[in-house]
Formats: C-alpha cells, sequence, structure tokens
C-alpha cells in the first residue's frame, strides 16, 4: 500500500517537473529569427545599461550567479541554459514573458531588445552570431493618425494616412482608432472603437462632464486597433480645452494625514506638540523638585 | 504609643523590610544564571545581526511575528503600574501600600524593555533614532515611541520618589549593607532627614505623576493598538481594540504582580506585609479586569462573527475551528473563563492557588497576543504570487525564539536587581501608616 503511494507521488512529481520544464516552448518559426544586423561593442554597451535596467532585478548580474530565488528560478543568462538557445529562442522570451517573467514587447523597443541579446551573447566566448538577415520590407499598412477638435460639431476628428504603394500618402479607411483621455492613474478610454470612413476620418464625441486642468485641457490620445500587430502605426497626441476647468490639488499636495511629515494635519501637529511640551513639562518640575529637596536637608 | 513602642516597632519594620538586602549566595547563583541564559539569546541575536531577520521565521506575508507578540506583551504588562497606583491608588484604597512598589517595579522593567523589543524586529537596529529624527507625526508610530519614553520616564520617577525616604533609613540603619554601595544610597537619598518641606515635595511630585500616568498608560496601550487598528486587515479593522488593548493589559499586569508577590512573600519572608488579604483582594482585582476583558473579547468576536465580511470569515474559521484553534480556545478557556469562575470562590484566592492561576493567565496572555498578531497577516487581501511555503505559513525559528526569550530575561534581571537593593515594600510610607508620626534621623 504505502509502496504504490509512493509510486503514484514520484509519478506525479516526475510528470510534474517535465510539465513544468516543458511549459514554455518557442514556436520553431521563432526559433530560427536571427539579428537584423551584425551585433558591435557599441550595441553590447547600449545592451548592458538596459540590462542593468530591466532584467538585473532578477537574473543578476552575468556570471555572477547573483539572481534572485524565485519560482521558477530566474537564471544566471550567461550560464549554459541560456547560451545553447538560438538567438530567436532569447528574443521571442524577451519579446513575450511568461509569468513571473514580465513581457517586454511594449518596454524595450525591438532593437533594444537585440542590443541586450548582444550584450548576453558577449559573456559568451564560443559564441558566432548567424549571419545577420536584413528584415524583409514591411508588407501591411503603415498607417499615420493625426487629431483635431472641431468645435462646430463639437467632434474630435482623428484623420487616418497611409502609404501608398506609389510613395504617396492618403487617407487610410477601415482602420479601427481608438480615444484615450489621461487620468491620475493611466489612460480611460473615450467611447466605443471607431473605424475610419473613406476620408480617412473617425470621429468622436468627448463626454462634457470630464475635468480638465485649471483651464480646462484634457490631453487626449488617439491609437489604432491593431491587436496582431499587422499594421505601422503612429499614433496621435493632442490636449484640447474641451473638459471642465477643475482646480484640484494631488493627493499630497495638500496637508493630509497620508501626506508627508511636512505635510502633516495642523491639527495633528498642535496636539501632538502640546501634549509632548505639557507633559514633559510637569516631568522636567519634578526632577527640579527633586533637586530642591537635597538643599532642605538642614532646616 | 510610647517613644519605646514606636522605635521598637519602626526598628522591627525596618529589619523585616531589608534584610534581604545583601549580596548572598543565592542572589548571585540566580544572577549568575540569567546572565548566561542572556548570553546565549544574545549571541542568537548577533546572528540575526550579521545574517539578516532571515534567520526569524518572518517572511513577506507575516513580518510581524512573535517579536511584535512580544511587544504588545510587555506593553501590556507595563500597564499594571498605572492600575495600581494611579486608579486604585488615588480613589484611596489603603491596603494597597505594600503592593504599589512592586507594581512600580514591574511597570518600570516591562516599559524598559519594550522599547528594546522593537530593536529585535529592526533589520537595521542603527537606524532607531529615525523615528525621531524623520517620524511623522500623523504616524501611529512616532506616537507610540513618544508614550513609551514618556511612560518607562514617568514610572521611574514614580519608582523612585518614595525610595528617597527609604534609601535615606537604609543608609543609616542596615548593616547588612556593603560598604561600596553606602555612598549610593547616600547619593540616591537626596540628604532626606523627613523635614516636613521635603516630605511636601515629594508628595506633591507623587500626586502630579499618578495624575499624569492614566492618560499616559492609557495612550501607550491604545496607541499601540492602533499600529494594528488602523489598517483594515480582518482581525484589526476593530474600534474597540483600544479598550480591548488596555483592558488587556490590566489582566496580564495584575497576574505579573500576584505571581511577583507570591515569590517576595516567599523568598523576603514578608508574610506579615503581604498577607492573605492582599491576595484575596489583588484576586479580586484580576477577576473584575478579567471580566471586563471577557466582555470586549465577546464583541471582539461576536460581531464580526454575526456579519462574517468574507475576510473577517476565512480569519475567524482558522481562529475558531481552523489551524489556530487548539491555542485560541485554550487560552480563552485556560486563560480567561477557567480563572475567571475559579476567582468566584474565596479559597482559590489563597497565595498559593491564585499565584498558579496568574501563571496561567500570564503565558495565555502572551499567546493571545500571538494570536492577535500573526494569524491575520496570513491572510492578505492581496496574495502574492508564486511565493515559497513558508511564506504562506508562519513558523518561528529557534533563533527567533531565543531572541524572543531574552526579553523576558532581561525584565526578570531588572525585577531581580530593584528588589534586591531596594525594600520590596515601601519602607518609609508603611512605619507611617503604623502610626509613626517622625522618624529620627540622626
Amino acid at each position: 500500500m504505502r509502496f504504490t503511494k509512493l509510486l503514484f507521488i514520484i509519478f506525479i512529481f516526475s510528470f510534474g517537473t517535465r510539465l513544468s520544464a516543458q511549459t514554455w516552448v518557442v514556436p520553431d518559426d521563432q526559433k530560427a529569427i536571427t539579428a537584423p544586423f551584425k551585433f558591435t561593442p557599441e550595441m553590447q554597451k547600449q545592451g548592458e545599461q538596459i540590462y542593468l535596467k530591466n532584467c538585473q532585478s532578477c537574473h543578476g548580474l552575468p556570471g555572477k550567479d547573483n539572481w534572485v530565488k524565485l519560482t521558477p528560478p530566474p537564471g544566471d543568462l550567461a550560464k549554459e541554459k541560456a547560451q545553447i538557445q538560438t538567438d530567436g529562442e532569447l528574443f521571442y522570451r524577451i519579446t513575450a514573458g511568461k509569468v513571473p517573467m514580465p513581457e517586454f514587447r511594449n518596454i524595450i523597443a525591438e532593437d533594444d531588445r537585440w542590443w541586450l541579446i548582444a550584450y548576453i551573447r558577449s559573456f559568451n566566448p564560443k559564441y558566432i552570431q548567424p549571419n545577420p538577415v536584413a528584415k524583409a520590407a514591411f508588407a501591411g499598412r503603415t498607417v499615420t493618425l493625426a487629431m483635431e477638435y472641431s468645435d462646430p460639431m463639437k467632434k474630435i476628428v482623428v484623420t487616418a494616412t497611409e502609404q501608398l504603394k506609389d510613395g504617396k500618402t492618403g487617407p487610410a479607411a477601415s482602420v479601427e482608432i481608438m480615444l484615450f483621455v489621461k487620468r491620475y492613474f493611466g489612460k480611460m478610454q473615450v467611447g466605443d472603437i471607431k473605424t475610419t470612413n473613406t476620408s480617412g476620418k473617425a470621429f468622436f464625441e468627448f463626454p462634457a462632464d470630464l475635468p480638465g486642468n485649471q483651464e480646462g485641457y484634457v490631453d487626449v490620445s488617439a491609437t489604432v486597433n491593431d491587436p496582431k500587430n499587422a499594421m505601422k502605426t503612429t499614433p496621435a497626441q493632442a490636449n484640447f480645452a474641451i473638459g471642465v476647468p477643475t482646480l484640484k490639488p494631488g493627493l499630497t499636495e495638500t496637508r493630509a494625514w497620508w501626506s508627508t511629515r511636512g505635510k502633516a494635519p495642523v491639527w495633528i501637529l498642535l496636539t501632538y506638540t502640546l501634549s509632548v511640551i505639557i507633559v514633559w513639562g510637569f516631568i522636567l518640575y519634578i526632577v527640579y523638585s527633586i533637586l530642591k529637596i537635597r538643599k532642605l536637608s538642614n532646616g | 504609643m510610647t517613644m519605646d513602642d514606636n522605635k521598637l516597632t519602626f526598628d522591627k519594620i525596618t529589619s523585616d523590610l531589608t534584610h534581604h538586602i545583601r549580596i548572598n549566595k543565592g542572589f548571585l547563583i540566580w544572577m549568575g544564571f540569567l546572565t548566561i541564559s542572556l548570553l546565549i539569546c544574545l549571541y542568537a541575536y548577533s546572528l540575526q545581526l550579521s545574517k539578516g531577520l532571515g534567520v526569524a521565521g518572518i517572511r513577506d506575508y507575516v513580518t510581524w511575528g512573535m517579536y511584535l507578540a512580544n511587544f504588545v506583551f510587555f506593553v501590556a504588562a507595563s500597564l499594571i503600574g498605572m492600575l495600581i497606583s494611579a486608579v486604585l491608588g488615588l480613589i484611596g484604597m489603603k491596603w494597597l501600600t505594600p503592593i504599589t512598589r512592586i507594581a512600580e517595579t514591574i511597570a518600570v522593567a516591562f516599559a524598559a524593555v519594550a522599547g528594546l523589543v522593537i530593536v529585535s524586529d529592526m533589520g537595521r537596529p542603527e537606524r532607531l533614532a529615525y523615528v525621531f529624527l524623520y517620524g511623522r507625526p500623523q504616524s501611529p508610530i512616532l506616537w507610540d515611541v513618544t508614550v513609551i519614553t514618556t511612560y518607562f520616564v514617568l514610572s521611574l520617577l514614580l519608582l523612585f520618589l518614595p525610595l528617597i525616604a527609604d534609601m535615606a533609613i537604609i543608609h543609616r540603619k542596615v548593616s547588612t549593607l556593603p560598604s561600596w554601595l553606602k555612598p549610593v544610597y547616600k547619593v540616591l537619598s537626596l540628604n532626606f532627614t523627613d523635614h516636613p518641606e521635603q516630605n511636601k515635595i515629594i508628595n506633591r511630585a507623587i500626586r502630579i505623576l499618578l495624575i499624569l500616568l492614566i492618560p499616559a498608560a492609557l495612550s501607550i496601550h491604545t496607541v499601540t493598538s492602533w499600529l494594528f487598528a488602523v489598517t483594515s486587515r480582518a482581525g484589526w479593522d476593530s474600534t474597540i481594540f483600544g479598550p480591548y488593548f488596555v483592558s488587556g493589559a490590566f489582566v496580564a499586569g495584575s497576574a505579573a504582580v500576584i505571581i511577583a508577590m507570591f515569590f517576595f512573600r516567599k523568598n523576603y519572608k514578608l508574610q506579615d506585609y503581604l498577607t492573605d488579604m492582599h491576595f484575596n483582594n489583588m484576586g479580586k482585582v484580576l477577576a473584575t479586569v478579567s471580566l471586563v476583558y471577557l466582555y470586549f473579547n465577546i464583541n471582539e468576536f461576536l460581531v464580526p462573527g454575526y456579519k462574517l465580511k468574507r475576510a473577517d470569515a476565512v480569519h475567524l474559521h482558522e481562529l475558531f475551528v481552523g489551524k489556530d484553534a487548539i491555542l485560541f480556545w485554550i487560552v480563552q478557556i485556560g486563560g480567561l473563563i477557567l480563572p475567571i469562575l475559579f476567582m468566584l470562590f474565596r479559597r482559590f484566592r489563597k497565595p498559593l492557588p491564585i499565584m498558579l492561576i496568574s501563571i496561567a493567565v500570564l503565558m495565555a496572555a502572551w499567546v493571545k497576543r500571538y494570536l492577535i498578531v500573526v494569524p491575520t497577516q496570513e491572510h492578505p487581501f492581496l496574495p502574492i504570487q508564486h511565493v515559497p511555503q513558508n511564506f504562506v505559513h508562519y513558523s518561528p525559528t529557534l533563533i527567533e525564539t531565543l531572541i524572543s526569550i531574552a526579553p523576558f530575561i532581561l525584565v526578570l534581571i531588572i525585577i531581580t536587581l530593584i528588589s534586591k537593593f531596594f525594600p520590596v515594600i515601601p519602607l518609609h510610607e508603611t512605619a507611617r501608616e503604623k502610626g509613626i508620626e517622625h522618624i529620627k534621623f540622626d
């Protein structure tokens, strides 16, 4: 009975470890990808800066084996486990991430991610870079957004233009546009996704009750909804005086419980200081009268 | 009372209350034992200093482990000085006279060590002064260090003032006193000659201290409770945490005083001064404060238990029937309900039984602090992902346990030293109460 239990545990355990070791699989087409340029010492230097900012906190310094003890272990990137992988594998892992490793797709630019690999490879004397394959000309649409506020319509007009095959630019139709307005933390989407018409325009109604700054300005940004990354897009940013003028000091700009030492509420400062002064005043008085006892001895 | 009777009585009182003030073998053995134990614990602390707080069982979930349970316990036990001397004393309970110094000694010892206990939980203890230098007046932590310091100084003064007259008597009358100690007593007695003006000053100072002591003591434990209650976590998010802590403190403190009374009476042969009546009355005090504490316990558990908000439900489940249930019910039944029932009967308020009850109550008081501090932290609102198992369940390490024992040894050392070199029972005051109006100082 006990033996079967043990077998069962061993089975589960080995299955579990195999499973966890195999879970982060890089697709074959991604493995084959190589850097679009030849690595240079310059790039390694740039890559080091990016590494120190984004990677060191978990992976430690390459070759020093001082990575943070997490599950699964991040490991030292100068070691074999990382170095036997292809450049494409490394690039994919940095780009896509997998919990607890963050996804750097939108944090580190594409070229910078290759620089990072240049830096990591600099710790491997045996590494020979495969011939760089320059990226094929981008086949998808290249869309640039512009934005203005139309007073007569009371609407935000986003105009999308695209690069045409003949080298000219023209209106980009059927592009999905998202509009955001900046708030305390992050951005808030305004309205639904709109699709541009044949003249490349999308119209957004802006809510009349959103707070702006003191003059009513709000920061608005428009981006293309392109979850599959099929296009090359340039977002648009602008600020318009279309919000409700609001004078709201930041949460830490006034005196408050949660604020810094210098911004403690006056009543707390008074209560605290007065209590300390009164009680310690009495204590000093008592110490003083104790000293008086000495002088009274011969009376 | 004639002059001769007077002299005889006074001499007898003096000898009864001061005969233990001498350095004997028993004292040296006891102190040697305490010192060696303390050194072992300090070695454990040196390991923590050099290797970091990781040698203790505290992790990212439970960051306040046994050290903080200790802290709350020590602050709690120190509150008894205020209850005995200030509250009951100001009401005018005369039977308390022989107990006041014991209560004050306990208050001073526990308050002094409470500050050190907090240091044991610090990874960078050399930065302690930063609390004062950079503390925010909005933070209960700054209030806490302020009131603890204040309360300690108040208690120390209250211990010292009635001692002035006693030391004047000791350095003149006690022959067993080692010669090198005599000048110390002489200096500390401040040339006291029982001059009416001197007595007037001392009495007025004591009165001021007693009045100040009440708000100071209430603040120290209320603020300590706020360190927990100002967070919104299940088990701490309570509006009655202040009085809940204060009433619990009186329970722990009264028990500590009874235990101390028992050992002083036996070791220093004070049966004529600490009588069955004193134990009986202290038993009544302990029963009363225990009932008040029971009342707060019912409030503290019944109300959230009735509403069962999600986080409270998890917390209460662990306490009532879950992982902490055994400890919880031992503490509540063995440390609170049973002692109350026993103490209702006079026979259990005799010295030995009430001392045994007090030991149970005091041990339960420590475990209760542990149950207040630790289980709440095992259920964070936003659990961290992918953490090792020892983050989720707190278990104290040996080093941590040794470091947690050190404060108890320190308290015993302080209490031993104070009780060994000063009369446990106020000498001058007792003489006064026996009708000796003026003491001759030649």
